[in-house]
């Protein structure tokens, strides 16, 4: 469904701060498969999604989603194929516009968007059926401005408006990252079922290992622009954090200096 | 004030209005400091009256070619913007000099008078009223028309995606909007807007005037913050409504102003008034309340 060839990616080319994020990286992920990747800082993970959504130019490769090549498309033209959850729950809601205004938006991603009214009953009764999934009662609110709600409310948000429509590849950025444990918990949980329940691509960014192993069929680690590890099926079923640790030792012959990633 | 000053103000404040609205689209919905309108205002009279007087195109349709040109002047400045990532108020700056020679050239001079050529407003004698009654009516009106449009165009599915691209830019291009065209059109609407109150304001104070664009960002922005600092704006119905407002009582308050011989002001002091004007409205706005009653703004969630 979307796979990178040999992409590479260099910032502040031919400067004294150039800094090859990612070195020929190749990744293919297939139809309805929940791919999850991690990495240190710096690794090349969120380059990768980045690249994905074309918000990093590439210097050399394709991107392909759904068998066309996108590497040349604008993020807005991308955008008909590829959905995105932000890390911040403010980036990926409008909070000027209303909840039922911010589905309309996001309807509008894969369907025509045209000079007829931009709130449907249509659209006005998708979301609600949709917000009453998540026994929030933002049913209820759906006139209110999304800047009025909490940040965990934004991100569910935010979440439900990425998959409206006929998304074919969800992108979830440290989706969970800015959250407090109790509602990152909830909004990953949401995350799986809707995953699972509408049959989706997905591929998920994230800096905790327990999460990454925890969460989707198939994990990649990313190292210095490179992936290290590639892991799925029977491999990936019942790793702790401490095998993939020691993989990393095994396979790079140092160990993984990243607090964030060791702690989480 | 006497009943015909006010209906002057009241004249002038309805066309300003326009400059409001156009200042409205682009500083609040897509967070554009446009300075074009400097030059669009004059290029709207200009090419008014130059097809007027000089080509003697019908007064309705001189003053529509004359919003499609200051449509261009905006969509320029906004390419400029979007193709070759020069700084919006830079490229705002740029078009509006470039302008000040272009209406030099439309008008082949520094002015062009209106005088014994018919206008919009002469159609409106036959309806046997005097002037300077039926002109703020007729004003009024069309101001209300374009103001309903421009809210029902805001609220289509087209209308929210230029609201998101000026809020959330990175979340709107998420959602397929492209943004660099919801400027094109935003900035060329505001200036198609604003060259519309030029060619009426030549045509209600008889001349086109290269200078007459000379403070009108100020006055279009004095009108936008003054309107919602009296009004809630929490809905672009009432957000329009408050730079219609904002706009009047922006010509009022100067008036009224100049007026007030016992504290001694004077025609030349109306830029010291406008600040002092616009300084009280942000401080209004600062304490987090308009006149009128805070509007429904609701609690937050924790």
């Amino acid at each position: 469904m979307i796979e990178l060839k040999d992409v590479h990616v260099t910032f502040n080319s031919g400067t004294p701060l150039e800094t090859r994020a990612l070195c020929g990286v190749d990744l293919k992920v297939p139809e309805g498969q929940f791919l999850t990747v991690i990495g240190s800082n710096g690794a090349g993970k969120s380059t990768s999604l980045n690249v994905m959504a074309g918000l990093a130019p590439v210097s050399k490769g394709k991107v392909i989603v759904a068998g066309d090549d996108v590497t040349d498309w604008p993020v807005h033209k991308r955008s008909k194929f590829l959905s995105r959850v932000f890390q911040d729950p403010k980036m990926g809601t409008c909070e000027d516009l209303s909840i039922l205004e911010n589905f309309a938006l996001a309807y509008g991603r894969t369907a025509h968007r045209g000079f007829a009214s931009g709130v449907t009953k249509e659209i006005r009764d998708y979301a609600a059926s949709r917000l009453e999934v998540l026994g929030l009662g933002l049913e209820n609110r759906l006139n209110d401005k999304v800047g009025l709600l909490s940040g965990g409310q934004r991100q569910a948000v935010s979440l439900l408006m990425a998959t409206t429509g006929d998304t074919k590849v969800l992108l979830l950025d440290e989706h969970t990252a800015a959250l407090d444990p109790k509602t990152a918990d909830s909004i990953l949980q949401l995350s799986k079922s809707i995953v699972a329940e509408m049959g989706l691509t997905a591929v998920m960014v994230t800096h905790s290992m327990a999460q990454a192993l925890q969460t989707g069929e198939r994990t990649v680690m990313f190292h210095r622009g490179k992936i290290v590890f590639d892991a799925t099926g029977s491999e990936r079923d019942g790793m702790q954090v401490e095998d993939l640790l020691a993989l990393f030792k095994q396979q790079q012959g140092e160990e993984l200096a990243d607090d964030s990633l060791l702690l989480s | 004030m006497s009943l015909y000053e006010i209906l002057g103000t009241l004249e002038t404040g309805f066309i300003f209005a326009l400059v409001a609205l156009g200042a409205y689209l682009t500083f609040k919905i897509i967070d554009f400091p446009d300075l074009t309108v400097e030059g669009s205002f004059p290029l709207g009279a200009a090419v008014a009256a130059t097809l007027i007087v000089v080509f003697e195109w019908n007064p309705i349709l001189a003053t529509l070619a004359a919003t499609v040109v200051g449509f261009f002047a905006g969509y320029l400045t906004a390419y400029l913007n979007v193709q070759f990532k020069i700084l919006h108020i830079l490229a705002g700056i740029l078009v509006a000099i470039g302008l000040y020679s272009i209406n030099l050239r439309i008008m082949a001079g520094p002015n062009k008078p209106l005088l014994g050529v018919d206008t919009v407003f002469t159609y409106l004698e036959g309806f046997g009223v005097a002037g300077y009654i039926i002109n703020p009516i007729f004003l009024g009106i069309l101001v209300l028309i374009i103001k309903l449009v421009m809210d029902k165009l805001l609220s289509t599915g087209w209308g929210i995606s230029m609201r998101a691209a000026g809020a959330n830019p990175a979340m709107a291009e998420a959602n397929s909007v492209n943004v660099g065209q919801m400027k094109l059109w935003g900035v060329g609407i505001a200036n198609g807007l604003t060259a519309l109150a030029g060619a009426l304001f030549a045509q209600v104070f008889g001349a086109a005037d290269a200078y007459m664009g000379i403070g009108v960002i100020i006055v279009g922005l004095a009108s936008v913050i003054v309107g919602m600092s009296i009004l809630p704006s929490t809905t672009i119905f009432l957000a329009t409504l408050a730079c219609i407002a904002g706009a009047i009582l922006y010509r009022l308050a100067v008036a009224v102003s100049l007026n007030a011989d016992f504290i001694g002001l004077q025609a030349s002091d109306v830029q010291l008034v406008t600040a002092v004007l616009v300084a009280i409205a942000l401080i209004a706005q600062q304490s987090g309340s308009s006149f009128f009653g805070k509007g429904k703004k609701g609690k937050k969630s924790d």
